[in-house]
């Protein structure tokens, strides 16, 4: 219901407009915010995903070039065109994304901005670069050559109202928090199943599809030529980024919010000064730009939800907390966990079967450098099933280091991994924990603009789990955290932070779960009780693995140990054993002190 | 033979100018990890600068008011980032600040001369302008040649500056780790105004050098934007002497294309070849290996 009403409003807001204005300018302010709003909630779609694209451009040259070719060539509709245009649109933003996706951040941003400029200049000169849409007043729904101008509004509205939902859509659903998830950490969103390349490609190919569907809504409404420097310019994107940002980057209604904002802005400035001022549009771009980047880099819809928050705890509670008045709780209605509708999804994905006899995890000759430094050499060892094994070694001995290339964060040189009798080599990160594989961090990650839940919810998702929401709220209910699910992630304390990695690794109920250091940063008290929670959690037949350096604890409850140094295995076994071999005591201890120990 | 060498030894040339433009981008990405969009549009002002000087009635040579041009944007990079990067420096969200902010300044300074000056292109011939010598059968302009002997002298100097310079090493220590030069005492809002300063100024160079054979547009900016990105990443986002080398490899890509396509797409070449990089190598035919996590 909360979800409706905007559309409601947006519709109403619009009618109203068509309906009341009549000059010719007006309709067509109000035909290009509609046009616009279009374009950034299209562009909006990526910046879910926290990716920055300079390149939508190339898809609305594509949707304006496809349907004028086709309807200058056949007399093929626009409508077809366009259909036709957004599947164009869509295979070269398949194309363009697959190797772009790997690039992160800047390196992203700088490669999108090429596309555009690629086909433009091919286009121009290889092909036309400007050509007239022939008019065809003999049908006008057929070649949308309307003859009431305040058509092409519905038809925008239409076309809007379409794309929202769409956007809508995705929030709701695991696509949304697949999104979200690689916007706010990608590292770790791959390593709790979530196959980032393929969710960004679709984010990507609807988000050209409706890029090139507007073109040719602005073409045969606005333009009525297509010019290769104006559909493949660069102004389209930094239209799209205005109302994008202005509104609110990644946020659904942001764009809408934004174009109604700045595009009559915009336009009535160029109506009344543009004669003088002939940057005056453009102008209004850059400053709304530069004003976003340094006020409210989030956008408006942000910053407006923030005001509410801050109005709600305005005046501050006394001591005898009272609650929110009611103006509070009218402006920020309390947290409540994001939706998420369930979609029919493929049927969970078996894990492994675990053949008898054979080790949860083999590590076989494993190497690994970077450039000239060796990090790892023949490293080998095993774990059997419902076994726990430590491992232990100076600072650089390679171990986080050997959990990255198990996870596939890494790739090995040479070695082999298998996971219960199987090869892995071949398996990216995401497949391998969903076939059983879990891990937590030594640097602690999270997907930072989420909530604890939603943290845990992302992993679970990343399972295929039948039930993300209800699995997750019951695993945080296990480590104790459940009174702080729908917080933010910065208010919690090291050892929830730690407790929230470990629910965020067990949600799958993986059958290898290993741990990096988890004890760092905990006190005495909670050091006793992170194992005890472990244990409690994990299933009697799976397997653990822990980095530790505080080996006093972890010999307590590991049943063997693996030390590390300088790059290789130099013991295994029981951990007495282990830990007074003299080399495992001279690699912590340094030699010096070797000889110190002996005398006593 | 004789043809490749009359595109390569042009493509040398301007790629002396592109290597000095990139190289002022490429020190303000390695200090702050800033990507400057609007660096291409201080070119363009520099570009102004130095036609206005030469055109309204000074009648000052471009190469000669290099100085005042360095100088003027020096002082004009600094202002621009005490008065809006600094407050987008820094955290990882700060991104996409840093993004609209650089772009929105392009565009404010690209529509603030477009207002003050048209659209019309504008150039700058000094009596030399057509002047050229033969070396056996291949042309050399001069214009041209003075702005690449330019662009390698100020090169000459960013180096010894960098290198020789008390505020140089403190740039070259933030460039390699400015949490640790903090630690050392080296500070760092300073240091980011200076290399702003000095990176603006260098690129401003650029444009002024470039003056004598490109002709001005209010948005001449964007085309070089991309070919200046292409040189850094080249050679290794980060990198002022990669970039430098980046730069000099995009000139000659750049005309020797022309010997198999039309001029009018060299700069397909040129954005391919980015792509290339990125993908195949995004740290830079130079750069370092970096670790996954």
């Amino acid at each position: 219901m909360r979800r409706v009403v905007p559309f409601v409003v947006l519709i109403a807001v619009v009618a109203v407009f068509n309906g009341w204005l009549d000059q010719r300018f007006y309709v067509r302010v109000l035909t290009l915010s509609v046009v616009w709003a279009l374009a950034g909630v299209a562009w909006n779609l990526m910046a879910k995903a926290g990716q920055i694209s300079l390149g939508h451009s190339a898809f609305v040259g594509i949707g304006a070039y496809g349907f004028t070719i086709l309807l200058r060539g056949g007399g093929t509709s626009p409508w077809t065109g366009m259909a036709i245009g957004m599947g164009v649109a869509a295979a070269v933003a398949l194309v363009i994304g697959l190797p772009t996706f790997r690039l992160r951040g800047f390196y992203f941003t700088l490669a999108t901005i090429s596309f555009p400029l690629i086909m433009e200049l091919l286009v121009s000169h290889y092909g036309d670069p400007e050509l007239t849409v022939p008019f065809h007043p003999e049908s006008e729904w057929k070649f949308m050559e309307f003859s009431n101008s305040h058509t092409y509004v519905w038809v925008g509205l239409g076309m809007l109202v379409v794309a929202l939902a769409i956007s809508e859509l995705i929030d709701v659903t695991s696509f949304g928090f697949a999104l979200r998830a690689i916007r706010d950490n990608e590292v770790l969103a791959r390593a709790v199943g979530i196959r980032t390349v393929a969710w960004k490609s679709a984010a990507f190919m609807i988000s050209a599809a409706l890029s090139a569907a507007m073109a040719v809504l602005w073409v045969k409404a606005v333009l009525r030529v297509t010019v290769a420097e104006e559909v493949f310019g660069i102004t389209v994107v930094i239209v799209m980024l205005s109302v994008a940002f202005v509104g609110g980057v990644g946020q659904t209604w942001g764009p809408v919010v934004g174009a109604a904002f700045l595009i009559p802005l915009a336009m009535f400035l160029d109506d009344s000064i543009g004669e003088s001022v002939p940057g005056a549009q453009e102008l209004v771009y850059a400053a709304a730009l530069v004003l976003v980047a340094l006020l409210i880099p989030r956008g408006i819809l942000p910053a407006i939800e923030e005001g509410c928050r801050r109005l709600a705890a305005w005046p501050r509670p006394s001591l005898e907390h009272q609650g929110p008045g009611l103006l509070g709780r009218l402006a920020a209605p309390p947290p409540r966990p994001s939706p998420l509708l369930r979609m029919p999804r493929r049927p969970l994905r078996p894990k492994l079967p675990q053949p008898s006899g054979t080790p949860v995890l083999e590590v076989d000759g494993v190497a690994k450098s970077f450039g000239a430094n060796r990090v790892l050499s023949d490293v080998a060892f095993r774990v059997d099933p419902g076994r726990r094994v430590g491992i232990i070694g100076p600072n650089g001995a390679g171990k986080t280091t050997l959990f990255n290339i198990v996870t596939a964060h890494l790739r090995a040189d040479s070695g082999r991994i298998l996971f219960k009798g199987m090869q892995m080599d071949r398996m990216r990160a995401p497949r391998r924990y969903e076939l059983g594989m879990s891990r937590t961090f030594q640097v602690p990650q999270g997907f930072h603009l989420m909530s604890p839940l939603d943290n845990v919810v992302v992993a679970a998702i990343g399972a295929s789990m039948p039930d993300p929401m209800a699995a997750s709220m019951d695993m945080l209910e296990r480590v104790g955290l459940a009174g702080k699910a729908l917080g933010e992630l910065s208010a919690l304390t090291t050892a929830e932070i730690k407790s929230l990695e470990l629910a965020r690794a067990m949600v799958s109920e993986p059958d290898l779960l290993l741990l990096d250091e988890p004890l760092a940063g905990l006190n005495e008290a909670e050091r006793a009780r992170f194992f005890e929670t472990v244990d409690e959690l994990v299933a009697p037949h799976a397997a653990i693995v822990v980095i530790e350096h505080s080996v006093r604890s972890l010999i307590q409850y590991v049943e063997s140990v693996v030390a590390l140094d300088e790059c290789r295995v130099i013991a295994q076994g029981p951990p007495e054993e282990v830990v007074s071999d003299p080399r495992v005591i001279e690699a912590y201890l340094g030699s010096r002190w070797m000889e110190h120990a002996r005398d006593q | 033979m004789v043809e490749f060498l009359q595109f390569l030894v042009p493509g040398i040339l301007i790629g002396g100018v592109y290597a000095l433009l990139a190289s002022g981008l490429g020190l303000i990405f390695g200090v702050m990890r800033v990507v400057n969009f609007a660096q291409a549009d201080f070119m363009m002002l520099a570009m102004y600068l130095s036609w206005a000087l030469f055109a309204g009635g000074v009648g000052l040579d471009p190469f000669l008011a290099v100085p005042a041009v360095f100088v003027l944007f020096l002082v004009l990079g600094m202002a621009v980032h005490w008065l809006f990067i600094r407050f987008v420096i820094g955290k990882r969200e700060n991104h996409d600040a840093q993004v609209i902010l650089t772009i929105g300044l392009g565009l404010i300074f690209q529509n603030l001369i477009l207002i003050r000056y048209s659209s019309e292109p504008r150039v700058v011939a000094p009596s030399y302008a057509n002047a050229g010598d033969f070396i056996g059968d291949i042309f050399i302009s001069r214009v041209r040649l003075y702005a690449f002997l330019l662009s390698v002298l100020v090169a000459a100097l960013l180096f010894l500056f960098l290198n020789r310079s008390r505020t140089g090493r403190a740039i070259r220590a933030a460039s390699e780790n400015w949490e640790a030069a903090t630690y050392m005492g080296i500070d760092i809002d300073r240091t980011n105004r200076i290399a702003f300063g000095v990176g603006v100024a260098l690129t401003a160079v650029g444009g002024s050098a470039l003056v004598t054979f490109q002709s001005i547009t209010p948005f001449v900016g964007f085309r070089f934007v991309v070919v200046m990105f292409a040189a850094v990443v080249l050679g290794g986002l980060g990198s002022v002497s990669g970039a430098f080398v980046g730069g000099v490899l995009i000139g000659i890509i750049q005309s020797v294309s022309q010997v198999w396509t039309s001029a009018a797409v060299k700069n397909v070449w040129v954005f391919a070849l980015f792509l290339l990089i990125l993908y195949v190598r995004p740290n830079g035919l130079f750069g370092k290996v970096q670790r996954a996590i």
